[in-house]
């Protein structure tokens, strides 16, 4: 923002940055989206790369995969579709209940738990020009209501078609709690990164997940560290670690989570 | 406390009075303006004997009966001599008269560049004056005291546009910064841009990097004492500047038929008003302003009273969304009391408050925090003998803190009311110290500190399961927060925590020839109050927090040791110091800390502890047209964070590690030259290590973003840092009858438009999905011109 006034500039340079130890990425998200059986799932496996590898992310294929709900003690196994996906078409999503997921790969067993959290409804999305950072551009609005008697943590994702990526947004009710809780979703009119504002007639996707103390723990750091790594003003970029262990050999864990959420699903285009 | 006593008794007995002596006192002043000198030394020719005013420019000195030439002597000023009659104790008042009376003199103290300084232990001191720093090249020509004192050696900062200043490897929070005696808990204007002092409101300020003087206490890395003009006590004159970010005046004058003064300095940034011409920037506002005031009264020759204030404010509202204002405020009561011509005494009754309030429009949230100090203190100076000087005094501290409040700014705010724990504390200090002259060679000063500190109640108190606040996750490789077992309530008139510290001081100088000497000082210092911040850059919002049940004080132990020589006839100074310093419980952050609205702090930091070595050598020239100096630095900074109670192995692993603030070489370069009397050129020249960071060590993908992972902390390191200045002051002519003198100085700061790293940002491209580093760099080849007037 001071950049602005203090004819600051921003432009790519090219930094040797070193390379790390290569990681199993497991991205295991049980999502129970509202009103359906939430029986399909799916579980994503690939492997970290060196940070400027232009590359495609190498998948992995070959791993056993399975998630067990340790309520029931029912087990589901999520076949290898040999392009790093592993899916499930018998999952039996409970709110509360506790989930063990467990993965096998290059002889090594990692696991991970979670208790399944649940959501709001949505009650409105609006349009509007007048809020958000910019009071000419258009925004979007999401408002639904914080439960009181607990502490909630949620998970946000925008994503308007078309776009290379979702925009995720992270909120915890510390400071809301009990409140009709609103969040908004504005675009910048930037040249540079080749964003332009909202138009009428452009349509965003909107997923409000309901999420864990711990998975809202790692999800804030990654979406600070995302989107404003190395910034004076941010707290020091560190290493994320996920919920997944490795049980064989420690020193060799996964990035990635293993999340359990139940998840509104809507979209909204501008008027 | 028994040891204060017998050390007092043991001081004073050990002084025999042999021979008859007498003393002369008195106080040493300006001759064009009544400001009083600091720092001048009164001396008797062809002795070792001889005194350095105090800050109220007072001196006494003792010696045998008999007759002496007394030289009177400050630099930048014309020597004085002065034929007594040493028969009776006298008082003697001496005025002394500037080299040249042009707006632009340049005048670099060099203290130790003084025959009587070799002597003074005193060591690891920088001392600038106003007029030196007005001549130094500026961003935009915004004259700057902050930035000035980082162009001596061991002082740093984080980059341009971040706030404070780091002293021999230390954080920002370790530096005591008084601006007459009052406490100021941020120094910056614009988040860091410039500083809050104003110089035209400014006699001189002095940086102890090391060696502090007992009468200091709670900070662990430095005190910058800087102390305001008194005002002119024999014509009204005002003095100003105009320059592109602000304007500046100052009014100064006699009070009571010259037996008081008047100073009042205003200063206000006028960015704002260009914003306004701008159609994208037309809501924004960002503007500071100061205030600084300052008169006093000499009630009779005993006598004399002193009020000083400080009102800074800075306010920056972005298009309606963020506003943000924040600001100190001080106020200093001071009565100067002599007792007899060896017994000088200070009363100062001082208040400073620091606060700052963010409005968070697109939220409905009002933030507000706070922290005030009352502090009464009591300074006395003891000329014991012609060889013994002894300063005691105590010291009382009262804090209270408001670490944070929320409003929620409507009724359909979706934030409700939240208010952070209140805070108060109380420290005390006491101290004594003596300045003894051993061998006509040999100087010692010794002093002992005592602090204590009492988190007081008020509050209510977090406890944790196995006491613990923080929890190492063994398997997860995590520090988390720790499990609440129960809250405990202090009452008002009970204390949550104690804490006191006995802080020794000492310094020697040896005399090696008459151009020579070597000195060696070991400094104990407590620090009981701690600026929270987990950023790289400390911002106007981060939160002061005083020591209790789970954050001790820092304690730090520094040993230096210098070498000093002046060469060709004092015209050129060398100073060459090492030092190494440590500090036990410096706290650190574990990953992902968050400090916004924590009412529990202890839940996100590991206690860990800091060393810093390094060697530094400054060359100065003091004398001749061109003048100037060359600082070097090479030194490492580091810190150690272990698990402790939390269990685990503590940030990146329990090994030493990279501050923020280390830097391997730092130079500087500045010189002044004067070529007539209309005009004179002054140029710096500053290369620095980069800072150290966290890059990312590989990419993974989640949730379709590329998401970076990162190596260990502050294990990599920013591009190099260098740039050059250069200003020129143009004097124009002018009748001699003319009261009105004015000076132009244009400037190019970042001369060969070096584009300096402030931050390297990692991101992934939208548009290619490609990851990318960004450089961000701040201030690029900037010229500016000021117009500066004295009438």
């Amino acid at each position: 923002m001071l950049a602005v006034v203090f004819m600051s500039c921003e432009d790519v340079i090219d930094v040797d940055v070193p390379t790390g130890q290569t990681r199993l990425v497991i991205e295991a998200s049980l999502d129970w989206e509202k009103g359906t059986s939430g029986s399909n799932q799916q579980v994503k496996l690939s492997t970290s790369t060196p940070y400027f590898e232009t590359e495609a992310i190498p998948v992995v294929v070959g791993a056993s995969v399975k998630v067990v709900n340790t309520n029931t003690n029912e087990e589901f196994v999520f076949v290898d579709q040999n392009d790093g996906t592993y899916l499930t078409t018998t999952f039996v999503p409970v709110i509360g209940n506790t989930y063990q997921l467990e993965v096998i790969y290059n002889d090594e067993t990692y696991t991970a738990t979670q208790t399944m959290t649940s959501v709001s409804d949505i009650n409105n999305i609006t349009q509007s020009i007048e809020g958000g950072f910019d009071d000419e551009l258009l925004e979007l609005n999401i408002y639904f209501d914080d439960p009181e008697d607990e502490a909630n943590y949620y998970l946000v994702r925008y994503y308007e078609d078309g776009d290379l990526f979702p925009y995720f947004e992270d909120i915890s009710d510390e400071f809301l709690n009990g409140n009709e809780i609103h969040d908004f979703f504005e675009k910048d009119d930037d040249e540079d990164s080749g964003q332009a504002p909202f138009q009428p007639g452009d349509t965003v996707e909107i997923n409000l997940y309901g999420i864990s103390e711990s998975y809202y723990n790692y999800i804030r750091l990654l979406i600070e560290q995302y989107y404003s790594g190395g910034d004076p003003f941010s707290s020091t970029s560190a290493e994320i670690r996920g919920n997944c262990i490795n049980e064989t050999n420690d020193d060799n864990y996964a990035y990635g989570y293993f999340r359990a959420t139940e998840v509104v699903k809507t979209s909204y285009t501008f008027q | 406390m028994k040891h204060l006593f017998v050390g007092f008794c043991l001081l004073f007995s050990a002084v025999v009075l042999a021979q008859e002596k007498y003393s002369i006192r008195g106080t040493i002043k300006d001759i064009t303006n009544g400001e009083t000198l600091l720092g001048a030394s009164v001396f008797l020719k062809g002795t070792s004997n001889g005194a350095i005013t105090n800050e109220y420019g007072f001196f006494s000195l003792t010696a045998p009966k008999g007759t002496y030439t007394l030289i009177i002597s400050y630099m930048g000023y014309e020597t004085l001599t002065k034929d007594i009659n040493l028969d009776a104790d006298q008082t003697l008042n001496f005025e002394l008269k500037e080299f040249a009376t042009s707006l632009n003199e340049v005048i670099i103290v060099a203290e130790e560049s003084e025959q009587v300084n070799l002597k003074k232990p005193q060591m690891s001191v920088s001392k600038l004056n106003a007029s030196t720093i007005k001549q130094m090249p500026a961003v935009l020509g915004e004259i700057d005291v902050v930035k000035s004192i980082q162009m001596l050696p061991g002082v740093t900062n984080n980059g341009e546009g971040s706030a404070g200043f780091n002293v021999r490897g230390g954080a920002v929070d370790q530096n005591l910064v008084l601006l007459d005696e009052a406490i100021i808990y941020n120094t910056s204007h614009f988040f860091g841009f410039f500083s809050v002092f104003n110089a035209d409101a400014i006699k001189d300020i002095k940086l102890y990097k090391g060696d502090i003087p007992a009468k200091f206490g709670g900070r662990v890395s430095s005190v910058l004492d800087v102390r305001q003009k008194d005002g002119n006590s024999k014509n009204f004159n005002l003095t100003g500047g105009i320059g592109l970010i602000s304007s500046r005046l100052a009014a100064e004058g006699p009070l009571f038929k010259e037996k008081g003064s008047f100073l009042i300095a205003g200063r206000t940034s006028y960015a704002h008003l260009f914003m306004k011409g701008i159609e994208d920037l037309k809501d924004d506002k960002i503007s500071f302003y100061d205030l600084n005031l300052k008169t006093n009264y000499d009630i009779n020759k005993n006598n004399r009273v002193y009020l000083s204030g400080y009102f800074g404010r800075d306010v920056f509202n972005l298009s309606k969304i963020i506003e943000n204002t924040y600001g100190n405020a001080t106020a200093n009561l001071r009565w100067n009391h002599i007792f007899n011509d060896k017994l000088f005494s200070n009363l100062s009754l001082i208040y400073s408050k620091y606060d700052y309030q963010i409005v968070l429009d697109f939220i409905e949230l009002d933030w507000i925090a706070d922290i005030k100090n009352y502090n009464l203190k009591y300074d006395l100076k003891y000329y014991l003998s012609d060889k013994v000087k002894l300063e005691f005094g105590a010291s009382g501290i009262s804090y209270k803190l408001n670490p944070g409040e929320v409003r929620p700014t409507s009724e359909t705010s979706p934030v409700n009311y939240l208010k952070l724990d209140q805070k108060r504390a109380f420290e005390g200090g006491l101290y004594v110290s003596a300045e003894h002259q051993i061998t006509d060679k040999l100087t010692a000063q010794y002093g002992l500190r005592y602090s204590a500190f009492s988190r007081l109640g008020g509050q209510s108190m977090t406890n944790y399961i196995n006491n613990q606040p923080v929890v190492y996750n063994d398997q997860l490789g995590i520090y988390e927060r720790g499990e609440v077992a129960s809250e405990t309530y202090f009452g008002k008139s009970e204390r949550i925590k104690n804490y006191d510290n006995f802080e020794p001081r000492l310094g020697l100088s040896y005399q090696l020839n008459d151009v020579s000497s070597i000195k060696a000082s070991y400094t104990k210092s407590s620090q009981y109050i701690h600026l929270l911040s987990n950023t790289s850059s400390v911002t106007p919002l981060d939160v002061w927090t005083p020591s209790g049940q789970y954050i001790k004080p820092q304690r730090s132990t520094q040993y230096a040791f210098g070498y000093y020589k002046n060469f060709n006839d004092n015209a050129y100074s060398l100073e060459v110091e090492t030092y190494y310093k440590t500090v036990d419980n410096r706290i650190d952050y574990i990953d992902g800390s968050d400090l916004i609205g924590n009412n529990t702090i202890e839940t996100e930091i590991l206690n860990g502890e800091a060393r810093a070595y390094g060697l530094e050598v400054l060359l100065r020239k003091n004398k001749g047209d061109f003048t100037g100096w060359l600082a070097y630095t090479l030194s490492k900074s580091e810190q150690r964070t272990y698990g402790g109670q939390a269990g685990g192995p503590g940030i990146n692993g329990g090994h030493w590690y990279n501050t923020p603030y280390d830097r391997t070489h730092d130079i500087s370069l500045t010189g002044i030259y004067k070529l007539n009397d209309k005009w004179s050129f002054s140029s710096n020249f500053v290369f620095q290590t980069g800072r150290p960071v966290t890059y990312p060590n590989g990419q993974y993908n989640y949730e379709g973003l590329s998401v970076a992972t990162f190596s260990n902390r502050n294990e990599d390191r920013l591009p190099a840092y260098h740039r050059i200045d250069i200003s020129a002051t143009y004097t124009p002519n002018r009748k001699p009858d003319n009261r009105w003198k004015g000076e132009w100085v244009f400037g190019i700061y970042n001369l060969y438009n070096r584009k300096n790293a402030a931050s390297i940002t990692f991101n992934q491209n939208n548009q290619t999905g490609l990851n990318e580093a960004s450089r961000i760099s701040i201030f690029g080849l900037i010229p500016s011109v000021t117009y500066n007037f004295k009438f």
